[in-house]
């Protein structure tokens, strides 16, 4: 939560306190541009452009809404443009069907990062990702998120409808197969015969 | 006469059911007050929902050296500029005060010569010689 008092002075044009609000909010700003673009060095990209327009347009920022909601704004519009330019935003204004799955690499680092959530909306078709990040994730409004991606604001409760259905199949779907990775290598652990679990999910799925 | 919801089509209402805030009795809560199933979706949505909401917490680590080359790309506040701004100001009310009150500014002017004159003697008790005056 960034101070009022130092959002005050960096409306009233204090390059120490503008200083001061990059360091403390540098990480959450990264990890928006990071969760929209889903590519480190553009996110990098991203935020460094959001605080150019931060810094530029703080002194017009009327505190009646969240600092915070202004600046997720900021860096949703930001990420747009990015997409636009690298030629990704028509992916957006589709809600596709087929799931976007993801590269190894970003498997790769998904697994290091050890986060189900991360993994699940990973393999949410592109679209669908981002709306529910803006939506569930950073608690912006169905009337700004319309905005920020040029959409309609049914389609937004669309995607944001199908997206969390998805992800909750995503996430289910990986709890077994977790839960049945753990049985195997339980079982596979010298013992010749399978063994019942008394406390596990239960005997031989069927699927 | 109400015809109450199959699991089918409450399961389908769940995703937005599942938002935190007030909701209005109805056919969904008839529906989940004897299904025990979708009672269980609808706690699996909530939980999604909240796990969703505290994900903004958590950080992604940025690259090495990341901040540091944001604070370079924003308009940097300068601490010499800061004193610079800082004598300025100070100057200006000095020259406001002699442009005033010219008696005052005879004493000032006297002052500073005094001040200069007592530290060039300084210089000179320090170094054994008189101080060289740099030509502007």
């Amino acid at each position: 939560m960034v101070p009022p008092e130092l959002v005050e002075r960096c409306r009233q044009g204090d390059r120490f306190a503008f200083e001061e609000l990059v360091r403390l909010t540098h990480r959450r700003v990264y990890s928006l541009a990071y969760r929209l673009v889903n590519d480190r060095s553009d996110a990098e990209d991203v935020a460094q452009e959001a605080y150019l327009r931060m810094f530029r347009g703080i002194a017009g920022f009327r505190q009646e809404a969240a600092f915070e909601t202004w600046m997720h704004r900021i860096v949703t519009n930001c990420a747009m443009s990015h997409l636009r330019r690298r030629g990704r935003f028509g992916i957006l204004l589709r809600d596709e069907e087929q799931p976007d799955l993801p590269t190894p690499d970003r498997a790769q680092e998904l697994a290091v990062q050890r986060d189900e959530l991360a993994r699940g909306l990973a393999a949410l078709p592109e679209g669908q990702r981002v709306t529910l990040l803006l939506k569930d994730v950073y608690g912006l409004s169905v009337r700004e998120i319309a905005t920020e991606l040029g959409i309609e604001e049914g389609a937004v409760k669309v995607r944001v409808h199908r997206a969390r259905k998805r992800l909750k199949e995503i996430l289910e779907a990986e709890e077994v197969q977790e839960g049945s990775t753990r049985e195997r290598s339980e079982r596979g652990s010298g013992d010749l015969l399978p063994r019942r679990d008394a406390g596990g999910a239960g005997g031989p799925t069927s699927e | 006469m109400n015809v109450s919801l199959s699991c089918e089509e409450v399961r389908e209402l769940l995703p937005e059911y599942a938002e935190p805030g007030p909701r209005p009795a109805g056919d969904v809560e008839v529906h989940l007050a004897s299904c025990a199933a979708c009672t269980a979706e609808l706690a699996a949505y909530r939980d999604l929902l909240g796990g969703l909401a505290a994900y903004a917490e958590i950080e992604e680590e940025p690259p090495v050296g990341y901040l540091e080359r944001t604070l370079g790309v924003v308009p940097r506040a300068s601490r010499a500029r800061a004193a610079i701004d800082e004598l300025r100001d100070v100057s200006g009310r000095v020259a406001t005060t002699v442009r005033k009150r010219p008696a005052v500014s005879a004493i000032t002017g006297a002052a500073i010569g005094a001040a200069a004159i007592g530290l060039i003697a300084w210089r000179v008790g320090k170094r054994g010689r008189v101080p060289e005056i740099a030509s502007s």
